[in-house]
């Protein structure tokens, strides 16, 4: 679907997020580069470190395109499990225009 | 099965297996033959069952079991000397942790005064284990700086490929401590290059917590080969605050120490605090014990290859595999009745079959089989607890745990040992003050030992005391009109006079052993298993129990007579050999009884049919065949029967568990062609040629 708008696709994330979950999330990610995206953790129970390097280089990648990244709706597990490996959730997005 | 009631099982399973590796690792570290590797493995077993109980939420156990883990931790790292205080102290900590985990899988309670003591006890040693102590360690609370750990981790490709997670390894080390992570992200890939099961991150953890560098190492353990690891103290200028002061801010300030548990009750989704400076509260860990367990199952299996089996499904295999070797019989019988050469394809495989079933029936007695450690194992308690109670040291040693018997004596052999034991430290061992009168170390020695015999497994429980104070056992002997006061025994024979129901030498009857009930029950108790206990005493030098049993209850090897008719097993372990009598060598006693002349010696002769009110009349010896039998303390007898049938393996029935018990029969079992034939009492059968009371056998008076 071809967004002429400037309003992001919107990737859901699958609740979990382990190491087997880690391939088919790069694909998507690889799939949806180049555009506005909004990644929604509203339903993710557990993440792995495997997933957060591809959610890690997906922001990188998305910034070097100039293209906002956005996350929505994280779920409580997602944040915490964000805290534990050191990460803010705001390391995970990316806004063209300087907040 | 509930999945998380599943989880709980292994893990209480586990816990069994844990402690019992501990319980292994303090004997060895107690005798001195531990190695650095046993200290961690002690260390280890205690960090498992506390991670475990976190994971449940067994607070108290988690509680106690930290404290546990420190003091051994100070061992490890060699700030506490394991003199034989110490020692004595990780070795009731273990007893209370066992309590502590029993308790906790049957929602029972244990006592808790016992457990505050050893915290308390515990605080003491790592005191007196430490340089003294600097006051800010008494005020915990306030402000100490604490010492703090960097640590940079570093996970390679195989680390997640063994399923282990950053996250899990993190929340582990969590527990030891507030952490503050950062993650590296500089060798992180361009997106499309990235391979998505790649490792590229590196975390910088910053974690203050009191620990020593191997508790660290610990959370790491099972990774260690797959990423790069490495710890640094960040703030090495407090030398003093290493390991111990976390016990004694415990003293003054147990509440303090570990309020957690508590936090969690109170509110349990409150999200933890960056500032906060106590472990953070269980809830997180809580998310995901499946992912945990299955990280430990995961590596529990790598190291052995082992598989746990339900009991109930070995059993029926058993049974089963009884039924087939019932039914291989049955089919040879046929085969024979239809007379079937030998030498014909049929007979032949038939052999072949009977191979393999004999085969079958072995390795399945060998998946039943268990080293008789797990029963060894429950006995240093025993020794420990007895010894404090009757105010004497002993100390217990253990040879051939690695013994294998069939689970079905196992189960039974618990009871008598534990009497023979509590026997031997009662009554055996002298106290301190006599032993060092004596010559002897004040510390007593019992030493139980395990090993086959010619297809039997014999158990010697041995004590190094005063041995048998015969003079008394007699005069008591006489005194409750057991034997005549002229009556002249060997010293053999008055040593088996304790054997004797309502017997007890101590003076003052102790509530540990000599309860009226003594060995008269352990005999009993192991005549029911088939098996024989004797004793051997040295006055002065200690004695000695030794208890012969069968190595399986399900399963014996006979030889199959016959008398009048009905067809017999006669265990073959109690057979001696067997003969044709001659009418000239035998001679009438007494009436009743028949001896024959053996080698220069004469035994008495049972008519086994005439025995079991088969037949009034007794058999002619020149037209039968005798069996010279060995029962219980080595009494001899000869049995006649009318012919010998042959050698053969029979499955036991238990006819008390079907019918009902039967004197002079041990048990029955289902022949080839399909009858009931009766296994016999050997010992029962035995004991009727021995009717004089003068005789101090045992058995005499316990067939009134």
């Amino acid at each position: 679907m071809e967004h002429i708008h400037p309003g992001a696709d919107t990737l859901a994330l699958p609740p979990i997020l382990d190491l087997t979950a880690a391939a088919a999330l790069l694909e998507n990610l690889l799939t949806l580069r180049g555009r506005p995206l909004s990644l929604n953790a509203g339903d993710v129970q557990r993440l792995g470190a495997q997933c957060l390097q591809v959610l890690l280089a997906a922001r990188a990648a998305w910034a070097a395109d100039e293209q906002d990244l956005s996350l929505a709706d994280c779920s409580e597990d997602f944040l915490t499990t964000l805290n534990l490996f050191g990460v803010a959730p705001k390391t995970l997005t990316y806004c063209k225009e300087l907040p | 099965m509930d999945p998380m009631a599943a989880i709980r099982e292994t893990f209480f399973q586990e816990c069994e297996e844990q402690l019992a590796e501990l319980e292994a690792g303090l004997i060895l570290m107690e005798s001195g033959a531990a190695e650095a590797e046993t200290v961690n493995a002690v260390f280890r077993a205690v960090h498992s069952i506390k991670g475990g109980a976190g994971i449940f939420a067994l607070d108290a156990l988690v509680r106690f079991a930290h404290v546990f883990e420190t003091a051994l931790d100070q061992v490890r790292s060699g700030t506490l000397a394991t003199g034989p205080g110490v020692m004595n102290l990780l070795l009731r900590a273990a007893d209370v942790l066992a309590d502590l985990v029993r308790a906790a899988r049957d929602n029972g309670a244990v006592d808790e005064t016992r457990t505050a003591a050893l915290v308390v006890e515990f605080t003491q040693i790592s005191n007196l284990g430490h340089e003294p102590p600097p006051p800010p360690k008494s005020q915990p609370a306030a402000a100490a700086p604490v010492p703090a750990w960097q640590i940079s981790f570093t996970p390679t490709p195989p680390l997640y490929a063994k399923a282990n997670e950053t996250a899990l390894l993190l929340r582990e080390l969590r527990r030891l401590g507030p952490i503050e992570v950062t993650v590296d992200t500089t060798n992180l890939p361009e997106l499309s290059e990235m391979d998505p099961e790649g490792a590229y991150l590196t975390w910088n953890i910053t974690l203050e917590a009191d620990c020593a560098e191997q508790a660290i190492r610990n959370v790491f353990e099972f990774v260690e080969d797959d990423c790069h690891l490495e710890i640094t103290a960040a703030t090495p200028a407090e030398p003093s605050l290493k390991p111990g002061d976390v016990i004694t801010g415990d003293n003054g300030f147990s509440f303090e120490f570990f309020p957690p548990p508590v936090f969690d009750e109170e509110e349990p989704l409150a999200p933890p605090e960056p500032e906060h400076h106590e472990p953070p509260p269980a809830p997180v860990a809580k998310q995901s014990p499946v992912e945990v367990m299955a990280a430990k199952a995961e590596s529990a299996a790598a190291v052995s290859a082992t598989i746990r089996v339900d009991l109930d499904r070995v059993d029926r295999m058993i049974d089963l595999v009884g039924e087939l070797v019932i039914n291989e019989a049955m089919l040879s019988q046929r085969v024979l009745e239809a007379g079937i050469a030998r030498a014909s394809g049929v007979a032949m495989a038939l052999e072949e079959l009977e191979h393999l079933t004999r085969e079958i029936q072995d390795s399945v007695m060998a998946i039943r089989a268990q080293p008789v450690r797990s029963v060894f194992q429950r006995m240093p308690r025993l020794v420990r607890e007895v010894a404090a109670q009757t105010g004497k040291q002993a100390r217990l040693v253990t040879e051939g745990e690695g013994t294998e018997v069939d689970k079905t004596v196992i189960e039974r052999i618990a009871d008598p040992l534990t009497h023979m034991i509590r026997n031997a430290i009662d009554h055996g061992l002298e106290s301190p003050e006599k032993r060092l009168a004596a010559g002897k170390p004040a510390e007593g020695l019992v030493r139980l030992t395990a090993l086959h015999r010619s297809g039997r497994i014999v158990l010697e429980v041995s004590d190094d005391g005063a041995g048998i104070n015969r003079a008394r056992v007699k005069e008591k002997a006489i005194e409750n009109g057991l034997i005549s006061p002229d009556a002249a025994l060997t010293d053999d024979e008055i040593d088996n006079l304790i054997f004797l129901p309502g017997f007890s030498t101590a003076s003052t009857v102790s509530d540990i052993s000599g309860r009226g009930v003594g060995m008269d029950v352990v005999r009993q108790s192991v005549a029911a298993l088939g098996g024989r206990i004797s004793i051997s005493s040295r006055p002065g030098h200690g004695s000695t129990f030794t208890l012969s049993l069968p190595l399986t209850l399900a399963v014996l090897d006979g030889m199959v007579i016959s008398a009048r008719g009905h067809t017999l097993i006669i265990p073959l372990g109690a057979i001696v050999e067997t003969l044709k009598p001659k009418a000239a060598d035998v001679f009438p006693l007494d009436g009743e009884i028949n001896v024959i002349r053996l080698r220069g010696g004469y035994v008495p002769m049972v008519d086994v049919a005439a025995s079991l009110g088969y037949s009034d009349e007794f058999v002619e010896p020149d037209q039968s065949v005798a069996l010279l039998v060995e029962g219980e303390g080595g009494v001899r007898a000869v049995l006649l029967a009318d012919a010998i049938h042959g050698q053969r393996q029979v499955v036991i029935k238990s006819l008390e568990a079907n019918y009902r018990a039967v004197p002079g029969i041990a048990a029955a079992t289902v022949m080839g062609d399909g009858r009931v034939a009766l296994i016999l009492d050997v010992d029962a059968v035995v004991k009727t040629t021995r009717s004089e009371l003068s005789r101090p056998e045992p058995s005499v008076l316990e067939a009134h």
